[in-house]
């Protein structure tokens, strides 16, 4: 069970950081509630990693500050980085070391007793499917290898963690397999900042969700907040076998409040209507019983496409997350 | 002391597991120094001067010399490692502090240097019978020895710090180690004065006074003078040698904590 409240356990004030003349974080004031799963979502170069680092000690912010459940980053350093777990984006592992030596390692320098550690990263490798490994952590696949990197920054049981694209290269297997992870810690009461460019994993991980871009947030709130205020209509694509079917869905969904438009286009000489709506799946659904279910008779394709954070970051820069 | 919390001791443990499983380590630091003193060995070993002690006997301490100062390579290896890998900047966000870094990269090189050179002594004295004064002075010569080896990897740290990335690490560290052997006279006799300049000299030259020339542990630590570049004595006693190589030591290791700190926080 969650275990969100209303108290910020980070709180980022005006952050900025200046490299030689670039500004790779421009201003960034943020609070991300204990429990919460808070993406930053931005393209490569947005200042995701350069804020990750401010964050957790690694760089010094050239002005600004954050109270990391209450300590200042600038002051409290000591104190924070014993209780936040970090997992870089690049694989952070030693490589001659195994599988349990690189996790035992990393939960002794936490403090915890040998014969624990030995415990704890027995268990934690099992549930990331790479216990009983007897090889050195380079013999394993990219996969294993980025499961491990987030197991590192576990073991120790972290309040805060910080996850910087942690599924980077994975295979759709291993990326369902860690974002069920992280689902899985988020209900536990783990208060998790995540920085992605995925924004499919924003959309399906987060509580809450900052875009940036130039090093500033643009934007923020839950994604259907975002998706609804600032994305684009759903859009629903039939291709009909009879052209008088076409004309019949026409009609039926010009009562309904929340189509805002159609239009008939002709695909490789196919009779298909282009339906764009507001709302969610409940209104595709509506459409569905309303429009067609009623009164055609054969469908030949239909094809969804939900708004999603990539119209929101298009309709609010002007260019795509991958640009 | 618990050792599962005491992270200086828990980071040399890594920094050695890391050295033994490394086969190029292994075979630079223990393996390439003996096929070296054996090489010499079986050139120089046989001509015997007045004493009855082969002119292998009087090179073997620069032989021992030069495997520690391999240490420069390693330290350097290790540190660039750490810092082109991500796993400093990692260890960062962990309650780990650079002076348990440090002080555990100084504890696993001392424990590697005494590794090199129980297994150059054992080659040395134990296979090949080479001449020694006595156990005390051996024992010294060890502490000399090691002392020296933590210059080196001072200097290695150094060379981590300025360096890019292993590679440049590993080849600027081999041109500065090799460079300063030649330089110091310690594997084949340089006259000049730019001897004075290089730690390996002085590791070296006190070294042979003490277990080869027989400049004893009592009275000549004070009295007796350093032997030269020229084969002159300079005035400089063992003790002195001792101190300057002591220096070199403070020196290059906090010289290489502080750079390392400089190029690596932001």
């Amino acid at each position: 069970m969650s275990t969100l409240d209303d108290s910020a356990i980070i709180e980022i004030k005006d952050f900025k950081k200046n490299f030689k003349g670039v500004q790779a974080v421009n201003g960034i004031s943020l609070e991300i509630k204990r429990g919460e799963l808070f993406s930053i979502l931005g393209p490569n170069g947005a200042g995701k990693t350069t804020l990750l680092r401010m964050l957790t000690g690694v760089l010094t912010p050239t002005s600004g500050d954050a109270i990391i459940k209450g300590h200042s980053i600038l002051t409290g350093k000591k104190k924070i980085v014993k209780i936040i777990g970090v997992c870089p984006q690049d694989i952070t592992i030693y490589e001659v070391l195994r599988a349990e030596e690189n996790v035992e390692f990393v939960a002794n320098i936490h403090g915890i007793p040998r014969k624990e550690a030995k415990e704890k990263a027995k268990k934690l490798l099992e549930q990331f499917g790479i216990a009983g490994r007897k090889d050195w952590s380079k013999h394993f696949s990219g996969g294993m290898q980025r499961r491990l990197n987030l197991a590192m920054a576990l073991v120790f049981e972290p309040e805060i963690l910080f996850l910087d694209e942690p599924t980077a290269g994975l295979d759709p297997q291993a990326r369902r397999l860690v974002w069920d992870y992280i689902l899985n810690l988020k209900n536990k009461g783990l208060t998790i900042l995540l920085m992605t460019h995925d924004m499919v994993e924003a959309d399906s991980l987060s509580d809450q969700i900052a875009i940036i871009d130039h090093g500033k947030v643009i934007v923020q709130g839950t994604p259907t907040e975002l998706k609804e205020k600032y994305g684009s209509d759903n859009i629903l694509e039939i291709s009909f076998c009879e052209q008088q079917d076409l004309e019949m869905v026409k009609n039926n969904i010009r009562e309904i409040s929340f189509v805002r438009t159609w239009k008939e286009i002709n695909t490789n000489g196919r009779n298909t209507l282009l339906i764009a709506f507001q709302g969610g799946l409940k209104s595709l659904v509506k459409i569905i019983q309303k429009g067609l279910l009623e009164s055609i008779g054969e469908i030949e394709n239909m094809k969804f496409r939900q708004n999603s954070l990539e119209d929101v970051f298009l309709n609010l820069t002007g260019r795509r997350l991958r640009d | 002391m618990n050792i599962a919390t005491n992270k200086a001791v828990l980071i040399s443990i890594k920094n050695l597991k890391d050295k033994l499983r490394h086969w190029q380590y292994l075979f630079f630091s223990l393996i390439f120094p003996i096929m070296f003193t054996l090489m010499f060995y079986f050139i120089f070993g046989h001509e015997q001067d007045p004493t009855g002690r082969t002119y292998f006997d009087y090179g073997f301490p620069g032989m021992i010399i030069y495997a520690i100062g391999i240490g420069t390579m390693n330290a350097a290896i290790m540190f660039a490692n750490e810092k082109s890998s991500g796993m400093l900047t990692r260890l960062d966000t962990m309650p780990t502090g650079r002076k348990n870094l440090f002080l555990g990269a100084l504890i696993s090189e001392s424990l590697f240097l005494m590794l090199q050179i129980i297994i150059m002594f054992i080659i040395g004295y134990g296979f090949l019978g080479l001449y020694y004064e006595g156990p005390l002075e051996l024992i010294f010569g060890f502490l000399i020895a090691v002392l020296f080896g933590i210059s080196s990897v001072g200097m290695g740290i150094i060379i981590a710090s300025v360096s890019k990335n292993v590679q440049v690490a590993t080849a600027f560290s081999l041109l500065v180690f090799m460079i300063l052997i030649f330089l110091s006279g310690s594997l084949m006799p340089f006259e000049s004065s730019i001897v004075y300049f290089t730690p390996p000299y002085w590791a070296k030259q006190i070294y042979l006074q003490l277990t080869v020339l027989g400049h004893g542990l009592t009275d000549n630590l004070y009295s007796s003078s350093l032997i030269g570049a020229g084969a002159e004595s300079i005035p400089i006693t063992l003790l002195g040698g001792l101190l300057i190589i002591f220096i070199y030591t403070i020196v290059f290791i906090l010289l290489g904590i502080l750079i390392f700190q400089r190029k690596t926080k932001f």
